[in-house]
């Protein structure tokens, strides 16, 4: 019913596509090995924009017709990188491969459609009566449509009256997302099992440990339990069901992506005098959105008989917990790859898009640790300050460790009458078999060091080290002292390679150090 | 037939809107350990009605700034499969980007006439604008400007009205007490002692109070509140100590090595409050923890001369000391804090007079607290005589001013620091005690209205 005779030269349609389009929606197995993001300074994953990578795995069975064809993948992970995409398992192999970003838009159509008719419908706001009105786009879409219509020329949306274009069909070379495509002949219609396999971004994980200390024994002697989730994220829109899902530890060497086709598409902006209207659906040509509004704060509410407490150290409500730990039923496998650690899920788990998943990767009771506190006198202060409690182990079966443990974060725990209590948090490295593990658990505001100097000669400070310990029992302490030193002393060694004061102070006692740097002047 | 169907559905979505009516939480016993960095263990203990075999339990009203890698769930007889922590938001765009390739009903309402009108719509693309197929033409949601509903016939599965915690779980099934554990940020305390100083007896009134304040966007309703007094290390490792002069504040003089009975976790000490509380969100709840009456304590002036250097009359510092021993002090821990001191005026009414922050102190310790400068008591340093020894050697000759308007005898520490090195007192008007090579400290009496004076000679490498 489009009323009037077209006054206008109709430019042909874009080409015609000669093959036939088999579009394959979603893939019916999948498998995610999942690679770590470069943490600097030991961050946790962030949800939102995880960045690390992953590999992915994913069986479609298709319907080939006869002659060409395209096969449109859809339901692939937005970060898809698809110069890694291999299609494997068609009759006769991969003749083209496509990925097009030039999306179905606004802005898109509008482009599509230069030179080419579409209809105006306009609407009276009085009788509310609508009139329709061929026009032809004469201008790009940059800041404006200009339309010609039987009238003249007129510019989109600034004439005040409500108006919208609609067009006659979908330009074929637009596409509602990202999408990967391959060009395949066949010479009869055939069913075909295909494999593709493509690496993504959008993927991280890491581990995240709990660490229960029990109680520490003499010499600072103690157990610790270790437990470790694999902890990984999906910024992406795309759920995975049912994946087979790994992870991998270690660095596989990466080298920068060349330059990528960036999607086109978004809304018409368009530069006129103001009219109404918003686009509510953001354009975003990557795969990840801003991050979630925050929920909105419920309503506080008054409380008036809980203002005075006074604090009893004699009740106990709290019942004991007794571990910090979970016990798990799952525990993702370790196996070599390579040079690289992969952990496998045992069993299918889904991978939801914009989701975080913990599974147990690591359950490792009773590992022997030191305890010990320590500081460097590097940055001394002549004020009293607080010595750090550190936990020493090693990475042996001996000691009752001996597996590749990943880098991620940790937590640590300490019993205590209410049960196991959270006292620090920190940051493990990748830690291999044989190596030393050492957590700083945090400071301690009874064992502390004062550090000041005593005198100076032509080449020689004297200084000394006073540590004082408030716990009621005796504690290891290790002071770095990272110069050369003069005279030999029997309470300090060099434990890689730095003179380091080790002893043990008595409870509700202190313990003094004088030392000598050797000066060199010119 | 349509709208009895609406009316149907409209119905079976009116029971559970009005059963949330009620403000009730899915929280069970809770268990809400606060520690000064502002971090919070909680430990939610849920009865739960778990059935046999694998299930997949949600746990709502968590924390809305839960740390969900640290979550941990136990449970007698209960075995973790997996963990996950959904954030996919149900949002009007995202509804709109997951019906790409649906069909969704518009209803269409003139502006005129009021008149509706209804058309089924494929959603074609949503990149920055809606384009929909409606019967044979291709047009862009709302482009007219026109009100047009937007009808989508089902929410996708996905989607959430909040981020959401699950955990899959094998368990034997029936009644289980659950507990879940997990750390979240927004829930800190603070101490805040309120000191009163009597001049005339020279003691002082301390009562110390727990400053809780509760930003996590949810309540903890009847909490069982435990505080940690000490800073969990937050990153570092070996070569990373704490650096010395984070959390300094100089309070203490001599670090204590005294302990009492208090509870403790680790190298923490533990401050349970006696009745469970309930903190409601952006709440700031204060709870004394500390009540000490007639302790001694001593005002004095303090004078710090950085250099060897003539500088006018300044101020010396205001400053209150005394113990936190079990025999004639505080006999107590102090968690780290602000300490702010009072006296009172002719009226009897305190008065604020100075605040300091104050570390976490040991008990034992002598302490200093500097509350101001004195109005009164001034110093003067005055370089008399620079002259030089030999090609390596300078000796400098000060002299310091004390001057007291107050009507009363006071003592001032002078303390002159820069001896870095081996700067040595040839002389001095009277013995002061060398704390360290790069300082020396004079304690000086000065008469009521009256003036001292110190002098020194340092020799020195410049």
């Amino acid at each position: 019913m489009r009323g009037l005779t077209a006054l206008f030269i109709m430019l042909s349609a874009a080409p015609v596509a000669a093959q036939t389009v088999v579009v394959s929606a979603e893939p019916e197995a999948v498998s995610l090995t999942v690679y770590r993001g470069e943490k600097y300074g030991g961050q946790s994953i962030d949800p939102n924009w995880p960045t690390g990578y992953a590999l992915v795995t994913e069986t479609r069975t298709l319907m080939v017709p006869a002659g060409e064809s395209v096969i449109r993948f859809e339901g692939v992970a937005e970060g898809m990188f698809p110069e890694s995409a291999i299609v494997t398992g068609l009759p006769k192999g991969v003749k083209e491969k496509n990925r097009d970003a030039r999306l179905l838009s606004p802005l898109g159509l509008v482009d599509a459609y230069l030179k080419r008719q579409v209809t105006i419908t306009r609407t009276e706001r009085a009788t509310g009566k609508t009139r329709e009105y061929p026009a032809m786009i004469t201008s790009a879409p940059g800041g404006a449509v200009i339309l010609q219509t039987g009238d003249g020329y007129e510019a989109l949306h600034c004439t005040g009256l409500p108006e919208r274009m609609a067009f006659a069909q979908v330009p074929t070379n637009l596409s509602a997302k990202p999408t990967l495509s391959v060009i395949t002949q066949s010479d009869k219609p055939v069913t075909a099992k295909v494999t593709l396999t493509y690496m993504a971004s959008g993927f991280d994980w890491e581990a995240n440990y709990i660490a229960q200390v029990q109680e520490r024994g003499k010499e600072g002697k103690g157990k610790v339990d270790l437990f470790a989730w694999l902890t990984l994220a999906n910024g992406g829109n795309q759920s995975f069901v049912n994946a087979n899902t790994m992870a991998i530890a270690g660095k596989p060497n990466r080298v920068a992506r060349g330059p990528q086709a960036r999607p086109t598409g978004g809304g018409l902006r368009l530069k006129c005098w103001p009219t109404q209207r918003t686009h509510e659906v953001p354009y975003r040509p990557g795969y990840l959105p801003p991050p979630p509004p925050p929920p909105p704060a419920p309503i506080a509410y008054m409380d008036s008989e809980s203002d005075n407490i006074i604090v009893t150290a004699q009740k106990m409500r709290r019942e004991s917990f007794a571990s910090a730990a979970p016990v798990a039923v799952v525990v993702a496998e370790q196996e070599d790859l390579g040079d690289l650690k992969l952990y496998r899920i045992p069993e299918p788990v889904t991978v939801n898009a914009k989701g975080q998943k913990q599974v147990a990767m690591l359950v490792k009771p009773g590992a022997d640790f030191i305890h010990y506190y320590g500081a460097s006198v590097q940055n001394y202060a002549m004020q009293s300050t607080p010595m750090t409690l550190m936990l020493r182990g090693k990475n042996t079966s001996e000691k009752g460790l001996g597996l590749p443990m990943p880098q991620g974060q940790m937590m640590i725990f300490e019993n205590s009458k209410y049960g196991p209590l959270l006292t620090g948090e920190t940051t493990l490295k990748d830690r291999a078999i044989g190596e030393d593990v050492e957590i700083a658990v945090g400071s301690s505001a009874d064992v502390r060091i004062q550090v000041k100097p005593q005198s100076e000669k032509a080449n020689n400070q004297r200084w000394e080290i006073k540590v004082t310990n408030a716990r009621s029992s005796p504690v290891n302490i290790e002071v770095e002292i990272p110069y050369e030193l003069r005279g030999k002393s029997k309470v300090v060694s060099k434990i890689d390679g730095v003179p380091t004061w080790k002893t043990t102070v008595v409870g509700n006692d202190s313990a003094t150090l004088m030392y000598d740097i050797k000066l060199e002047r010119n | 037939m349509r709208h009895l169907l609406l009316l149907g559905m409209g119905c079976v979505i009116a029971a559970p809107l009005s059963a949330q009516g009620d403000v009730t939480s899915a929280q069970g016993d809770v268990a809400v350990t606060i520690y000064q960095n502002g971090q919070s263990l909680v430990q939610d203990t849920r009865q739960m009605n778990l059935p046999s075999g694998r299930s997949k339990q949600e746990f709502p009203d968590v924390s809305a700034q839960i740390r969900a890698e640290t979550v941990t769930l136990t449970g007698p007889g209960i075995g973790i499969v997996e963990q996950n922590f959904d954030y996919d938001l149900l949002t009007p765009a995202k509804l709109m980007e997951k019906a790409v390739g649906q069909t969704v009903t518009l209803l269409r309402t003139n502006v005129a006439t009021g008149a509706e009108s209804r058309v089924r719509a494929k959603v074609l693309a949503a990149n920055g604008g809606v384009v929909l197929q409606i019967g044979e033409t291709i047009e862009v949601l709302r482009d007219d400007g026109l009100p047009v509903r937007v009808i989508f016939d089902k929410v996708p599965p996905n989607l959430r009205a909040r981020p959401t915690l699950s955990v899959t779980l094998e368990s034997k099934g029936g009644v289980t007490p659950t507990t879940l554990t997990y750390l979240t940020p927004g829930l800190g305390w603070t101490s805040d002692y309120v000191t009163l100083f009597d001049d005339a007896k020279q003691t002082i009134d301390v009562q110390g109070w727990v400053t809780l304040t509760n930003n996590t966007g949810t309540d903890y309703t009847s909490a069982d509140v435990l505080l940690v007094a000490g800073n969990p290390n937050q990153g570092g490792n070996r070569r990373v100590y704490q650096t010395p002069y984070n959390g300094s504040t100089g309070t203490i003089d001599e670090a204590g090595t005294e302990s009492n009975d208090r509870e403790r976790l680790g190298d923490y000490y533990l401050y349970p409050l006696g009745e469970r509380t309930t903190i409601a969100n952006a709440q700031q709840k204060q709870v004394s923890f500390l009540d000490v009456k007639s302790a001694p304590a001593r005002n004095t002036y303090e004078f710090n001369n950085g250099w060897l250097a003539t500088n006018e009359a300044a101020s010396a510092a205001s400053v209150l000391k005394f113990s936190t021993s079990k025999g004639g002090g505080l006999g107590d821990q102090l968690p780290s804090g602000t300490m702010r001191v009072y006296m009172r005026d002719k009226r009897g009414d305190p008065q604020f007079i100075g605040e300091s922050q104050i570390e976490a102190t040991p008990m034992g310790s002598t302490m200093s607290i500097r509350t101001g400068e004195a109005f009164d008591v001034k110093v003067k340093t005055v370089v008399e005589e620079r002259t030089r020894i030999n090609a390596n050697r300078w000796k400098t000759r000060m002299r310091y001013e004390i001057t007291n308007a107050r009507g009363n005898a006071i003592t001032v520490d002078i303390g002159q620091n820069g001896l870095w090195g081996d700067v040595r007192i040839s002389e001095q008007s009277q013995e002061g005690k060398r704390v360290s090579a790069d300082r020396v400290e004079w304690s000086v009496p000065v008469a009521a209205n009256g003036k001292a004076t110190v002098t020194a000679t340092f020799d020195s490498r410049y």
